[in-house]
């Protein structure tokens, strides 16, 4: 949990009055390069002091009770990090050592962490030897060996071709919803965070414009009804209906009618009108907010 | 009745007994003395740390060979025998190399690679980092610098030609391992305060071999040339060790002409080098940006 966190590196404002709560699941911390995230995952770590407000990881402050808090944490930074003349195998199972598993249980764990990210035949190959898509995975690998209460996952998708890309996300997904694994990926792709997270933080230039959980983010000012009928003819009916009924309503073509949701009243209306008419219904949707559109507002709220 | 069992492969959770920063460092220790001595690693890595560590071992087994072929009377053999620190000059050239190659293995290819923020991403802090790092490098250096020597004790002592006893034994062992430790203090501050300044090995090993010649030349000629100080020779930092060496061990060493120069001079000027080496380390890690 963040309360108005502060971080300036020289005369670089990186973080100003950031504030936000990460919960359960995969949250996608967005924002563009430079915007701060990556000073905000530092700050996590407990690796550097707030110059003001205050950070709460796993219930503690970081910077109090830094050697605790980063051995229940999993980090998987941007950039490469691995020395190319090591085995994979050799390297995993020394991350889970330096972050408490002891010796034997580290070996057998390092096995299963990289046969959890699809390495399991290549773990005793030198990192430098294998391809980038391979190195994100071992990357990966070493941020959840220890099993850590929080994951952070900085761009975990840097340098992957289009296939490799899609093979991570799903990889983190698993890691957040079938390993049961809190993570917090930081990414500058909102598509890639629209599609893998349960919660997003969105940061622009340093501030927390928006965050939530995506649902009630993507429903947030939804307030509109698309009517999908079997019949395209049957549209102009059912607006004609509505607006009797005191209901805005517009056909839009192709068989659908979008109703204004103003209370749940509506819905009824919608119904009543519909079995009135004798019409088929093929859909019928709350119309949300895609991430892009929720960015955009956040953006327009923060200027 | 078959013994055989099931093992369950697959990522799980984990709730047993986790480690504290002790065991981080010791695995940084490990994984650290590993790579230095090309441990798991291909045989490429292993050629120049195993020919030094051979080239370390090789004249006491030479000496002792020599001693138990030639049938000599005791007091013979004492003068064909080297001295414990005498025996430092055989070996200077192989120390030297161990020092300059070791730690920048140890150091370099973490910030090379940008491994550092994997290190303090877990409960190691810059310091703990660095005390692991330290004792890695030390305990490769001991190597060298203690078990050569407890070599030729060990042939001496088969040989009759040891110290009297058990006691007098345990003593030079002590003295010994003193000894040793105190070359092998000096060296590791002195590589890794050069192996900090550069991401690059071969940088840092051949700035550390100038900088050996260079205080070696400097310290001779003020010494020599210039006549100023016998105590001026503490500058040369091929000698500052086996000098301090040799106090600990049995007699200054008369071929670094600092005889006359008290032992406190001595001692005084080796911990001013591991200080300032140790001090360049210490704030050159204490201001490396490692994660932005």
């Amino acid at each position: 949990m963040a309360d108005q966190v502060a971080k300036r590196w020289g005369s670089t404002q990186a973080l100003s009055s950031a504030t936000f709560t990460v919960g359960r699941g995969i949250t996608g911390l967005l924002g563009a390069n430079g915007a701060g995230k990556t000073t905000l995952l530092t700050l996590i770590l407990g690796l550097h002091r707030p110059d003001g407000g205050s950070l709460r990881v796993l219930g503690v402050d970081p910077m109090e009770a830094g050697p605790a808090v980063r051995a229940r944490i999993g980090y998987a930074p941007e950039h490469d990090g691995l020395p190319p003349d090591v085995a994979a195998h050799d390297m995993v199972r020394h991350i889970a050592e330096i972050h408490g598993l002891p010796g034997r249980v580290a070996t057998a764990r390092a096995s299963d962490a990289l046969y959890e990210v699809g390495l399991g035949e290549e773990r005793f190959r030198p990192v430098g030897t294998m391809s980038t898509g391979q190195r994100q995975r071992v990357k990966l690998a070493q941020a959840i060996v220890h099993d850590p209460a929080l994951v952070l996952l900085d761009e975990p998708t840097n340098g992957l071709d289009p296939v490799q890309r899609e093979q991570m996300l799903a990889l983190i997904r698993h890691v957040g919803h079938d390993l049961g694994l809190d993570v917090i990926l930081s990414s500058h792709l909102l598509d890639e965070v629209e599609r893998v997270s349960d919660a997003v933080v969105i940061i622009e230039q340093g501030h927390a414009t928006v965050g939530g959980r995506m649902d009630e983010l993507r429903n947030a000012g939804a307030n509109e009804l698309v009517v999908t009928l079997d019949d395209p003819d049957g549209a102009a009916r059912l607006v004609e209906g509505l607006q009797r009924r005191q209901v805005g309503a517009t056909d839009v073509g192709q068989g659908k009618v979008v109703v204004t949701l103003t209370d749940d009243v509506v819905f009824d209306a919608v119904r009543d009108e519909v079995a009135r008419i004798g019409l088929g219904v093929r859909a019928m949707k709350v119309r949300t907010r895609s991430l892009e559109e929720v960015f955009l507002a956040g953006q327009l709220g923060a200027t | 009745m078959s013994e055989a069992q099931i093992y369950e492969q697959g990522y799980r959770r984990y709730d047993g007994r986790r480690l504290g920063r002790r065991a981080a460092v010791r695995s940084v220790w490990k994984h650290t003395v590993q790579r230095v001595l090309g441990l798991r690693r291909s045989a490429r890595h292993k050629v120049l740390p195993f020919l030094t560590i051979l080239f370390a071992y090789l004249p006491a087994v030479a000496f002792i060979g020599i001693l138990a072929l030639i049938p000599t009377d005791a007091d013979r053999a004492r003068d064909l025998a080297p001295t414990y620190s005498q025996y430092y000059g055989f070996i200077t050239a192989a120390i030297a190399l161990f020092i300059v190659f070791s730690a920048p293995e140890a150091l370099c290819p973490d910030r090379r690679h940008r491994s550092m923020s994997l290190y303090l991403a877990s409960p190691l802090s810059r310091d703990t980092y660095l005390l692991a790092k330290a004792l890695a490098v030390f305990t490769v250096l001991c190597l060298v610098t203690i078990g050569p020597l407890v070599l030729l004790l060990i042939g001496y002592v088969l040989q009759s030609n040891g110290p009297d006893g058990p006691l007098g034994v345990l003593a030079q062992l002590a003295r010994i391992v003193g000894a040793g430790a105190a070359v092998a203090l000096f060296g590791t501050a002195f590589a890794l305060a050069l192996a900090s300044l550069t991401d690059r090995k071969g940088l840092a090993t051949g700035g550390a071999l100038i900088v050996l010649f260079g205080t070696h030349v400097v310290g001779g000629i003020l010494a020599f040339v210039l006549d100023l100080s016998n105590a001026a020779i503490m500058l040369s930092l091929f000698v500052a060790p086996f000098e301090v060496a040799a106090r600990i061990l049995d007699a200054p060493t008369g071929a670094t002409a600092a005889t006359s120069t008290p032992n406190a001079v001595i001692f005084l000027a080796a911990a001013a080098w591991a200080a300032l080496f140790s001090m360049v380390v210490y704030l050159r890690y204490a201001t490396l940006q490692v994660t932005r």
